[in-house]
């Protein structure tokens, strides 16, 4: 929520961090205290995708939302030391992983949620796999084991408009009840990630390959709770169910009227859901009680549980 | 099809950026068949089952439930646009498809009109 002046409660931060030797200035949003609960963007897009997340004071009375631009998207660099533009873009899982796990030690988040949607339900699968005492809980949104069929080249077409091809492109990824106002909205953000785009779209329909492995997940460790929205065509409610059920003890929820951009093609109708998710995860974790509200001055160390 | 040309030609967002939507292509709803010629955003030509030397860049087909699906006001999920329905249905689209990708923008905006005129077949 914004308050009287208009002036919100979501604050923009950098912070400089280093994977496999490169170093990344990094850009992030966050809002809120208690259980830290750190968010990807989907492909090709960046941080304001989760805004109506950052500014839910239900979520946030309880949850530290952070929301970060991976490098290359959004107001975070590529790398700084590396003469980047000399070599293609090709996300890896390897990489991805990385970025995350550094970033989160660098704000010192102990034991956070990692929730992301699309490429980043995918990383979300990798990181509960990979890292499963480094994060509490995943929450992938509009994952799957494997996603093939959009690493393309006409996202990148020199004849192409490539703004707008990688918008519209992605336009009925989105149910048709979601509000238009924030279809346009996602519609505008695809228009300015599509450089990265192509590159995200390797770790999403290649590299990205759990095919066999969901079943060496441990939930006991990290609880999986799956949210697939009906409209999404890349990743259909079947291919999210297929994958729950190759982890033992995930939990898989399809979400009605919604599709592959949940938090911010209609975030009212996906709040619900994450709610349901976020219970499930403080039942799992034993964490009701840990979640109540807790005092934290802007000085205070970031740490989180 | 009246209605269409009259929705097409007046649609604030593809006057607002249709000025280099100058393309042709059919739209094969297996029962009928609409080939939309366009120039700088306007419907210069809509012919109703053409014949055979009638030429056009691209070409959008599906069966006509999928189009009568596609056309309803709220589709089902997979039949709500010409990606969902080529992925996940049994929509195809053909022809120069470079064409298609340079005026994605106001094609699919235009293709959505249908949803307003209600299914041509």
């Amino acid at each position: 929520m914004t308050t009287p002046t208009g002036i919100s409660p979501v604050t923009g931060h950098y912070v400089t961090i280093e994977v496999e030797g490169s170093q990344y200035r990094v850009f992030y949003l966050e809002n809120g205290t208690g259980q830290p609960l750190v968010c990807q963007h989907t492909a090709g897009c960046h941080n304001h995708q989760w805004m109506g997340l950052l500014e839910d004071s239900e979520i946030t009375d309880n949850y530290r939302v952070i929301a970060y631009d991976l490098a290359r998207h959004g107001k975070s660099d590529p790398p700084l030391n590396s003469e980047w533009w000399k070599e293609e873009y090709l996300l890896t899982a390897d990489h991805y992983v990385a970025f995350i796990t550094a970033f989160c030690d660098a704000l010192g988040l102990e034991e956070p949620i990692f929730m992301g949607s699309s490429f980043g339900g995918n990383v979300a699968l990798q990181l509960a796999l990979r890292h499963p005492d480094r994060f509490k809980a995943v929450i992938p949104v509009e994952a799957a084991d494997h996603s093939p069929g959009f690493f393309l080249d006409w996202w990148q077409h020199p004849q192409a408009n490539a703004a707008q091809v990688c918008a519209s492109g992605v336009w009925d990824l989105m149910a048709p009840q979601s509000p238009e106002s924030d279809r346009r909205r996602t519609w505008f953000y695809y228009t300015q990630g599509s450089e990265a785009f192509r590159g995200d779209l390797y770790f999403y329909s290649v590299d990205h390959d759990l095919r066999g492995r969901c079943g060496e997940i441990d939930t006991s460790r990290c609880p999986v709770v799956m949210l697939t929205g009906e409209y999404d065509y890349l990743t259909t409610p079947d291919d999210g169910r297929r994958t729950a059920e190759q982890i033992p003890g995930a939990e898989f929820i399809e979400m009605s009227e919604i599709g592959h951009f949940p938090m911010s093609e209609n975030y009212p109708r996906f709040a619900g859901y994450l709610k349901q998710a976020l219970d499930l995860i403080a039942r799992r974790t034993g964490a009701e009680e840990a979640a109540a509200p807790r005092p934290r001055t802007p000085s205070a160390p970031v740490g989180g549980r | 099809m009246t209605e269409f040309r009259r929705l097409s030609d007046s649609d604030p967002e593809i006057q607002a950026h249709g000025k280099y939507f100058s393309c042709s292509f059919l739209w094969d709803m297996e029962e009928k068949k609409f080939l939309v010629r366009m120039h700088r955003g306007r419907i210069e030509e809509l012919i109703v089952d053409p014949g055979p030397l009638e030429d056009y860049d691209f070409a959008v087909r599906a069966g006509a439930d999928t189009w009568r699906e596609f056309g309803r006001q709220t589709p089902a999920p997979m039949f709500h646009g010409i990606w969902a329905a080529s992925f996940q249905r049994d929509m195809r689209l053909e022809g120069n498809l470079l064409v298609l990708m340079q005026n994605l923008r106001c094609v699919t905006r235009q293709i959505e009109l249908l949803r307003a005129t209600g299914p041509l077949v």
